[in-house]
């Protein structure tokens, strides 16, 4: 062994076929691209590539909107995310030095990059553009090409820098949400402040309530759900905590210490309300579960770990005045709510040095409220901090693939080569996965342990007996 | 489970050659072994036979009937959309784009759909690459180039693309046994634009066959063949009248005598051995040819795994009216037919003295017990195969998969692949489903591939492998070919 390279970014470009039909006119079609130090006959080239493959399987009928390519070399992705829009991902397939008989060779294994990982990937990419700037069609009807163009530009060239490709796995095929399961009587407080909350301003159609990396309580339907928590957890929410933790934007007007921390502050807005004359930077964003889609400000308001989201609508508008109010308002109700729940999770987390190094580690998701849980999973920051091995790990994601669409309720255990067992179950749209770490255990034990796993950590979900 | 010691089938020395199923991707054929042979007696022996030879193919040649086209436009458009959504669409084509053989449809008329995959492929071969595979929308197009062939398969079936590239394998292999791989690489050096289907007519069926044959035998998904159940002493019987009747004919390489897809016995010159892939081309060869059941037959055949650059001449001939089992006589005499249909003479005579013709029709008309009947009421069908010799044994089908066989073969090929993915091969798999428990397990001995009942508790599922097992165990002398006769 020598040389290792990881799945890496190779390409990326975004196309429209209908907007270069002549000959000579190719390059027209091409909306956005990655690297741009690529030859333009390069360019031309790989997106003939494209639609030449998917006129041949149109030949026989494939009537799909994700198209995955095998080569040697590379893996590539094809999504027609809008009609005639075409966005293709090309990776490069990681790569081993192998020494033979004192020659070296690239050996490629094509293996490492699972398609529905990457088609995940992909199809996230097009849905985060989406939530900020609504679809392609729609900059191309009211602003031209040139204005699509040059937000894919601005918007791609930052994002496919924040893309961590080697450490994507089944969590971006899930993209689901973590929640924070409460007792009662906090979450009908939660209940109680929100409520409250959407009498008192009745121009916040919509909000959201996070705890940490946990979403609460969300009156967004779930697929819009889905992407502005990625984007809640995975960037906005982080960068703010990086500037929070330098110091920053901190208010700091009050004699004692923990006086400031019990004063909440918005992410998305005015950073200091005293002086602020303008609103700041508050991001617009569009939902699409509705028949149309619908812009809103997204307000972010942080108190200690809480962030509460609240969606106006676009048309409303918002100055200065509101957020003052609206903070003075809402801090002290919300600094207490967030005592209650630390305390409430503080009495609820066993922290992981209770529990042994070998016990089975698992996620679950639900597919109806995009529900996950993840042991396996130090951190939700995409990192590669996992406890199990990276084999397990696409073991994992492989019964999810292969696992049978038709089949309601199944049960699949798998052993692999190092002697070490996998189980996945799947009943009534939940799927669970198991990691066994204890060596040489028998299948009769597997079957044992699954069934106490299920009792202790799934307890009260429903799983249909089989 | 590594406490099981016991591996019904298996053999410190193999009757046919042994190597992982995986192995097939690489093919390493050997192509040294017919000019030893050759060399040992004969020295010089010219290139021109095989040119010769590739005329008698045509002796053993069925009517291939071309589709029939209809050229009203209408009539051609509900064909056209019929013809898209067949299940299995293969194509061969040269690499220079000439169609050479597609499954559904005229090739002529298909040429455009050639040049597009040709193109394709040239395409990124240009960027220092190779077009593996394509997936959309539950379908695989799998591309496997084998110089100077490119084969194409589109499924919609529920196969990997490592299945489906073994299957194209085979299709190469099918085309090679024809005209040999050095026939072929020279024809193309020559004339790039070369129209192979004038060397092959005849392969077309033998293909068309071949494909539906590997749909349903599991043979070729298991890299194994399966034996005729009889007696050891009567295999053994069966084996020694064939090498004391060739005992006195020089060059004979291989005798096998087959029945129904089974192998009843071969008997192989000392220092070769048969690969499984060859076997199944005998096999498909036999099958897919009617009229050797009434005539004996004469045929140069190539076995791409045993030798790809010539041809093993075959003689080819049922035993008797009364006993359905075919004999071939693989020899490098290339005019050795009268030789070796006296032998075959004899071969029946001393047969029919020891009462093994009986014995081969006995079994023949008796099917193999089914799983209920052996005693394994939650089993309904499964499948060993013995590493060590490359044989695998599987009980008759029975209900609910005898009117359903093909329920059957997508669930072993779904263990196959569990097993087997070459990116993350598994050395054991279980799967419980609303309508089976399907369970597959590699050893370092066996693969065993197995269909429950739905309701089998996991912890009886370990009994009752170990009985399986030993009940196999038990038998294996009649199940398995254990013995490697020897000319």
């Amino acid at each position: 062994m020598g040389d290792e390279t990881t799945t890496s970014l190779r390409n990326f470009f975004i196309f429209n076929p209908t907007l270069g039909t002549k000959e000579g006119e190719e390059l027209k079609k091409i909306l956005y691209y990655h690297p741009v130090t690529d030859h333009v006959d390069v360019q031309i080239k790989n997106v003939g590539l494209v639609e030449g493959i998917i006129n041949f399987t149109g030949t026989f009928g494939v009537s799909s909107d994700i198209t995955s390519l095998h080569t040697q070399k590379t893996r590539q992705i094809f999504l027609e995310a809008e009609k005639n829009f075409w966005m293709v991902m090309i990776l490069n397939v990681p790569m081993t030095t192998k020494v033979k008989d004192g020659v070296s060779s690239p050996e490629y294994l094509e293996g490492a990059i699972q398609d529905k990982v990457y088609q995940s990937v992909l199809r996230q990419a097009y849905f985060i553009y989406r939530l900020f700037w609504n679809t392609f069609q729609n900059t191309t009807n009211k602003d031209g090409v040139d204005a699509l163009k040059t937000r894919l530009e601005i918007f791609y060239s930052a994002y496919l820098k924040s893309l961590k490709l080697a450490h994507a796995d089944i969590l971006n095929i899930f993209s689901g949400i973590q929640y924070l399961p409460l007792d009662k009587l906090t979450f009908l407080k939660v209940q109680c402040l929100i409520n409250g909350l959407e009498c008192d301003y009745p121009q916040v159609t919509h909000t959201a309530f996070l705890y940490n990396d946990h979403l609460i309580w969300s009156s967004v339907e779930p697929s819009d759900m889905q992407v502005l928590y990625h984007y809640l957890i995975s960037t906005l929410l982080p960068a703010n905590l990086e500037v929070e933790l330098q110091g920053g934007s901190m208010q700091r007007h009050s004699t004692s210490p923990f006086s400031a921390l019990r004063h909440g502050r918005f992410v998305t807005g005015p950073s200091n309300l005293k002086n602020a004359k303008t609103t700041g930077k508050v991001p617009r964003i569009y939902t699409f579960s509705g028949p149309t889609a619908s812009c809103y400000h997204l307000i972010v308001y942080r108190v200690l770990s809480a962030s509460l989201c609240l969606f106006v609508k676009a048309e409303k508008e918002l100055d200065i005045d509101f957020f003052r109010k609206f903070d003075s308002y809402i801090s002290p109700k919300l600094t207490s709510l967030v005592s209650d729940i630390a305390e409430y999770c503080s009495k609820q987390v066993s922290s992981p040095s209770n529990v042994p190094e070998n016990a089975p580690k698992f996620i679950y998701f639900n597919k109806f409220n995009l529900a996950y849980k993840s042991t396996v999973h130090l951190d939700n920051k995409q990192s590669g901090n996992v406890t199990i091995s990276d084999e397990q790990l696409k073991i994992i994601a492989d019964l999810n693939t292969n696992g049978s669409s038709i089949e309601d309720s199944t049960e699949t255990v798998v052993k692999t080569l190092n002697d070490y067992w996998v189980v996945a179950k799947t009943s009534n749209y939940r799927e669970f996965y198991i990691v066994e770490q204890q060596r040489n255990a028998h299948l009769i034990d597997i079957s044992k342990d699954i069934k106490t796993i299920c009792e202790t950590e799934l307890k009260g979900i429903f799983f249909q007996p089989i | 489970m590594s406490y099981l010691d016991v591996e019904p089938g298996a053999a410190g020395e193999s009757l046919l050659l042994t190597t992982d199923t995986n192995a097939t991707f690489d093919n390493q054929y050997m192509s040294s072994s017919l000019e030893e042979i050759k060399n040992e007696i004969e020295p010089s022996e010219t290139e021109d036979s095989n040119n010769e030879s590739i005329s008698n193919v045509t002796t053993y040649e069925e009517n291939s009937s071309p589709m029939s086209v209809d050229n009203e436009d209408h009539e051609d458009r509900i064909q056209d959309k019929k013809w898209a959504l067949m299940d299995k669409h293969i194509f061969v084509l040269s690499l220079a784009g000439k169609p050479i053989y597609s499954r559904y449809g005229n090739e002529d008329k298909l040429a455009w759909l050639f040049g597009v995959m040709q193109t394709l492929v040239s395409f990124i071969q240009s960027n220092d690459d190779n077009l593996i595979s394509i997936s959309a929308g539950g379908i695989n197009f799998v591309f496997s180039i084998k110089k100077p062939l490119i084969l194409v398969a589109v499924s919609r079936k529920q196969e990997s693309v490592q299945q489906l590239q073994n299957q194209l394998n085979y299709i190469y292999n099918q085309i090679a046994s024809m005209l040999t791989t050095s026939k072929l690489i020279k024809i193309y050096e020559q004339r790039q634009n070369y129209d192979l289907r004038r060397l092959l007519t005849g392969v077309e069926r033998l293909i068309n066959h071949l494909l539906d044959f590997a749909e349903a035998e599991p043979a070729f998904l298991l890299g194994a063949v399966q034996c005729l159940s009889l007696s050891s002493s009567k295999r053994s019987n069966i084996s020694s009248a064939i090498i004391s009747s060739c005992s006195k004919i020089k060059n004979i390489v291989f005798a096998i005598l087959l029945a129904n897809n089974k192998l009843i016995t071969l008997v192989r010159m000392k220092k070769y051995s048969l690969h499984p892939s060859d076997l199944h081309l005998i096999f498909n060869l036999v099958q897919s040819t009617e009229s050797f059941k009434t005539v004996e037959s004469w045929a140069p055949i190539c076995l791409p795994r045993f030798d790809s650059s010539g041809f093993l001449y075959g003689y080819v001939s049922y035993l008797s009216e009364d006993c359905q089992a075919c004999l071939l006589l693989l020899t490098v005499e290339r005019d050795a037919f009268h030789t070796l249909k006296e032998a075959k003479q004899r071969i029946v005579e001393k047969l029919r003295r020891n009462n093994c013709l009986e014995a081969i029709n006995e079994s023949l008309a008796k099917p193999d017990v089914n799983c209920a009947e052996s005693g394994f009421l939650e089993v309904r069908h499964y499948l060993y195969k013995s590493k060590s010799t490359a044989q695998f044994y599987q009980p008759s089908v029975s209900p609910p998969y005898n009117k359903y066989g093909q329920v059957l073969t997508d669930l072993y090929k779904r263990l196959h692949q569990g097993l087997h993915c070459s990116a993350r091969p598994l050395k054991l798999f279980f799967e419980r489903r609303a309508n089976e428990a399907i369970f597959a397990w590699d050893t370092v001995g066996f693969e065993l591939y197995i269909i429950f009942e739905p309701l089998v508790e996991t912890g009886n599922v370990v009994a009752i492998i170990t009985r399986l097992l030993n009940w196999m165990k038990e038998r294996e002398d009649n199940l398995f070919h254990l013995q490697v006769p020897t000319f």
